[in-house]
């Protein structure tokens, strides 16, 4: 099967699972410290939990090479922040706004043409100079277990290979205390009517895997894949140079039509317009937060979150901690601060 | 008497997480005793609004069905 067949099929089914577990990070993110509801955070981590084990397991046995994303810290504060700040306004993160145009939401698709435009000239376009401000990767030569892909010698920074000891033990230790806070922590009560935190988070953990497997450089990933769809579709001037499809722009294409799918089937689909039209500025801006941050710090929500978290990729939990400063900050500045001046 | 309340939010269409946040705010603002319906078009704010009503003080009455992925809550101010 070509791996455009693969990107796409893996993509139908992600949309269908992010549709009924309403698996959304800025959300999660959100209320945790807000709501103080941890409904949709320990479905991630259920996920997060479950992909560490498996992309170990798989490096293990020969059939990936594990490759975290570069660490460029301040790309990954900076960005990260952005990112954070940009998912609040867009109204959902990167899987949110592309499964969401699915269900028939107009503003998440507003806000996913500009979050991939903008991290399109971020990566190789008009906006690629701003990447010098942030300076080259941190790396390291070694490389424990040969798990690692390595670029003449170079691995990105994970914990184990920072510190130079066996993976395995790094993910063993992380398994167990995500394990940890999974069983010991409370959940917050919610009815559902899609899939429960539990197979929410365990179906996003095995198609994390198998999207490793299938793709093979790298597990899931949104903003890569935005990309790919808008310069593959718009094609290059040079009609003798044409960009082809790849297989993590049909893991985007692939999510809206499962969404799509799962919105139809569970008569969830409908055309959502916002009443005040001034959303639509709120979420390109939003957009154009998130394709920035995404763009320089080398991933979104998922790409760092549920692909990255599992490497235990130094540049992942960097970018994870400032996608989460950004959210709390944005969250805090459009909802908490009105409120307490009125009060 | 019954059937009548106090307020009404028309969320329909607005941006996750405004429904969610405008619910809050209103119910946190009502009276003891006081009622408010909330429409919505979006089985998340369906599923998460009950949880942040009762942290707000209130209780869910009913949700129904009132339209194609549209639901009503009915809340009242404890």
């Amino acid at each position: 099967m070509s791996a455009i067949i693969q990107g796409l099929l893996v993509g139908i089914v992600f949309g269908v699972v992010l549709q009924r577990s309403r698996l959304c990070f800025n959300s999660a993110i959100r209320d945790v410290k807000f709501s103080h509801d941890n409904y949709l955070m320990k479905m991630a981590l259920v996920g997060i939990l479950i992909e560490t084990i498996g992309f170990q397991a798989a490096a293990q046995f020969g059939w990936i090479k594990l490759s975290p994303i570069a660490f460029i810290p301040a790309a990954q504060i900076v960005g990260g922040f952005f990112f954070g700040m940009g998912m609040v306004l867009a109204g959902g993160c990167a899987s949110g706004i592309t499964y969401r145009i699915g269900e028939g939401y107009v503003t998440a698709l507003v806000a996913a043409v500009f979050f991939g435009v903008t991290a399109a000239a971020v990566r190789g376009g008009a906006l690629s100079f701003v990447n010098k401000w942030f300076g080259t990767a941190i790396t390291t030569t070694n490389n424990p277990g040969g798990v690692y892909s390595a670029n003449n010698g170079a691995v990105n920074l994970t914990i184990a290979s920072w510190l130079n000891i066996n993976p395995w033990i790094i993910a063993i230790i992380s398994a167990v205390i995500l394990l940890a806070v999974i069983l010991f922590t409370k959940t917050t009560e919610r009815k559902v009517s899609g899939l429960n935190w539990v197979w929410g988070g365990v179906a996003v953990g095995v198609i994390g895997i198998i999207g490793y497997l299938s793709q093979k450089t790298y597990a899931l990933g949104i903003t890569g894949g935005w990309i790919n769809l808008l310069r593959a579709t718009t094609g290059s001037l040079d009609p003798t140079k044409p960009v082809p499809y790849n297989w993590i722009g049909m893991l985007v294409f692939g999510i809206i039509i499962g969404s799509f799918i799962a919105a139809l089937l569970s008569k969830e689909f409908k055309l959502r317009l916002p009443k005040d039209p001034k959303t639509f500025a709120k979420v390109a801006l939003g957009g154009i937060f998130m394709g920035f941050g995404a763009g320089v710090a080398g991933g979104c929500n998922i790409g760092h979150i549920l692909s990255g978290l599992p490497h235990l990729a130094i540049s992942s939990i960097v970018a994870t901690i400032f996608f989460v400063l950004g959210n709390w900050f944005m969250y805090w500045w459009l909802f908490e601060r009105q409120r307490s001046k009125r009060s | 008497m019954a059937s009548k309340v106090d307020y009404t939010l028309d969320e329909r269409g607005e941006v996750c997480p405004i429904p969610d946040v405008e619910t809050r705010r209103k119910v946190k603002e009502m009276k003891s005793g006081e009622t408010l319906e909330v429409l919505i078009d979006y089985a998340l704010s369906k599923e998460r609004i009950p949880v942040s009503v009762k942290a707000a003080g209130g209780e869910v009455l009913s949700i129904e069905e009132s339209g194609p992925s549209e639901w009503k809550i009915t809340i009242k101010k404890l």
